[in-house]
């Protein structure tokens, strides 16, 4: 019996080492609500990681740019792209969104990757990049949509709705259908692969901890910069999708 | 739908706690299977190694008699656990949509349109000066036509010139050659004349001295036959 309890133990040690602590929440109640407090810590560090760096970078702007201003007028003039390349002439008003959309997305991805959120313990759950939670994938996927939403609305008022009956009524059920698997699709995605991607390099971590993960990791690092540009891409052609004339 | 999902994921959940009731009586239906499943294998491939055999065990029991302080860390594994988190992050993200534009889309785009606008600007006077050079470079271009035209007009005249003046001191010098070699050649004739004149004269002087001498020879000659 001794042994039996011995051998419990060493097991649950190994157990611990090798934990992957999926879907596990750390809780704050706010109100009669709960929060994931890990989730929300890490979006404000990735906010003020984007916000300092843009206002240093961008603070006195230089007519020949320097390093910093270089590369944000870099990552504007590609946010630039995507938007007019997605929606058109009309793109303007809707490069916020596009930017905000993807910087948001690839500096959480690359954060879960890059930063060294397991310094700090939590009590429970761990510190990992905002988009391997559900929640915040879901909730930008649904700000995409009601993005698309608002930018059809807005150009052609009422008449937008004629597009569910483009280009013939039978096809009604699937563009309504559409306009459920959309976000379904996008939050889907990006959480899977975020998630799974941390899952892979944790696990590989816990099996061999050297050298092995780190192909991995660069793979992961890949995945994460290629996710937040299809999320980004992809919000822009719905939001151009809806704003085209049907003729 | 999410709650379907949530009981796939159950697995993930550590085997050694034991959550709430429903999920206990899972595991414990998930018991019988596992002894089974391990004892014939341990068995077939009569490994009969203690170790594997107390390991299936210890799953086993350490499934079944999960002490109570290992309970105390029950936890859901919500890896689909929607809450007031999603319109928080959604808030986030529409306050950092709004103060990246004010910081960094809206001003930096605002410079960087300036920036092309004036070198747009600069470059299309530079194109102005351009054509200004073009101009010139053609001006310059007709000077140099012109001045070459009248230059080669000079020297053409010039050319003809000395060629006319060349040509009339040949003409002159040939005259005086001519001149100088027909009054040669008429003195030629003279001297040929004068002396064939005097050969004349001495011809005939030869001659009367010869047909003297003939007459003599011919006397003496007629005397000896005699």
């Amino acid at each position: 019996m001794n042994v039996l309890l011995c051998s419990i133990n060493t097991l649950k040690m190994l157990y611990d080492i090798s934990t992957v602590e999926v879907g596990q929440h750390f809780y704050w109640q706010i109100g009669g609500f709960q929060v994931h407090a890990q989730v929300l810590i890490t979006s404000w560090v990735v906010i003020a990681i984007l916000l300092v760096s843009a206002i240093i970078a961008v603070r006195n702007p230089q007519t020949i740019p320097t390093d910093g201003q270089n590369f944000f007028e870099y990552v504007l003039e590609f946010i630039r792209d995507v938007s007019k390349t997605q929606i058109g002439e009309e793109y303007g008003p809707w490069v916020p969104f596009i930017g905000t959309m993807f910087l948001f997305i690839f500096v959480s991805n690359w954060s879960g990757a890059l930063l060294p959120w397991k310094i700090i313990q939590l009590p429970h759950g761990e510190l990992a990049a905002p988009t391997n939670d559900i929640n915040t994938t879901v909730a930008l996927a649904l700000l995409t949509s009601v993005a698309y939403f608002y930018a059809g609305l807005s150009k052609k008022g009422l008449g937008y709705f004629g597009k569910y009956i483009q280009p013939t009524p039978i096809l009604l059920p699937i563009n309504i259908l559409e306009d459920f698997t959309k976000p379904l699709s996008l939050s889907f995605r990006l959480f899977g692969n975020i998630l799974a991607d941390e899952l892979v390099v944790v696990v590989l971590v816990s099996l061999v901890p050297l050298v092995v993960p780190i192909p991995v990791m660069f793979l992961g690092l890949f995945t994460s910069g290629i996710q937040a540009l299809i999320f980004a891409t992809l919000a822009a052609a719905y939001i151009g999708e809806s704003m085209e004339g049907h003729h | 739908m999410a709650n379907m999902i949530m009981s796939s994921s159950k697995p993930l959940i550590p085997l050694c706690t034991i959550p709430t009731k429903p999920k206990f009586q899972i595991l414990q239906t998930s018991i019988p299977k596992i002894t089974t499943q391990k004892f014939p294998r341990s068995q077939i491939l009569s490994l009969a190694s203690s170790t594997l055999k107390s390991l299936s065990l210890l799953a086993a029991t350490s499934l079944a008699l999960a002490p109570p302080s290992l309970a105390a860390e029950i936890e859901k594994a919500a890896l689909f656990d929607f809450d007031l988190t999603l319109p928080i992050i959604a808030g986030e993200f529409l306050f950092l949509m709004v103060a990246l534009d004010k910081v960094y889309y809206s001003p930096l785009g605002k410079f960087m349109d300036e920036r092309d606008a004036a070198i747009r600007e600069k470059l299309g006077s530079v194109k102005d000066t351009s054509s200004e050079v073009k101009q010139l470079e053609e001006q310059a271009a007709a000077v140099m036509k012109a001045a070459r035209a009248e230059i080669s007009a000079a020297l053409n005249k010039m050319k003809k010139e000395t060629q006319t003046e060349v040509e009339q001191k040949l003409a002159e010098g040939r005259k005086k050659v001519e001149a100088e070699l027909q009054e040669a050649l008429a003195s030629l004739e003279k001297q040929k004349e004068d002396t064939i004149k005097s050969l004349d004269s001495q011809i005939s002087a030869l001659s009367e001295e010869i047909v003297k001498k003939g007459h003599a020879s011919n006397q003496c000659q007629d005397s000896a036959q005699q």
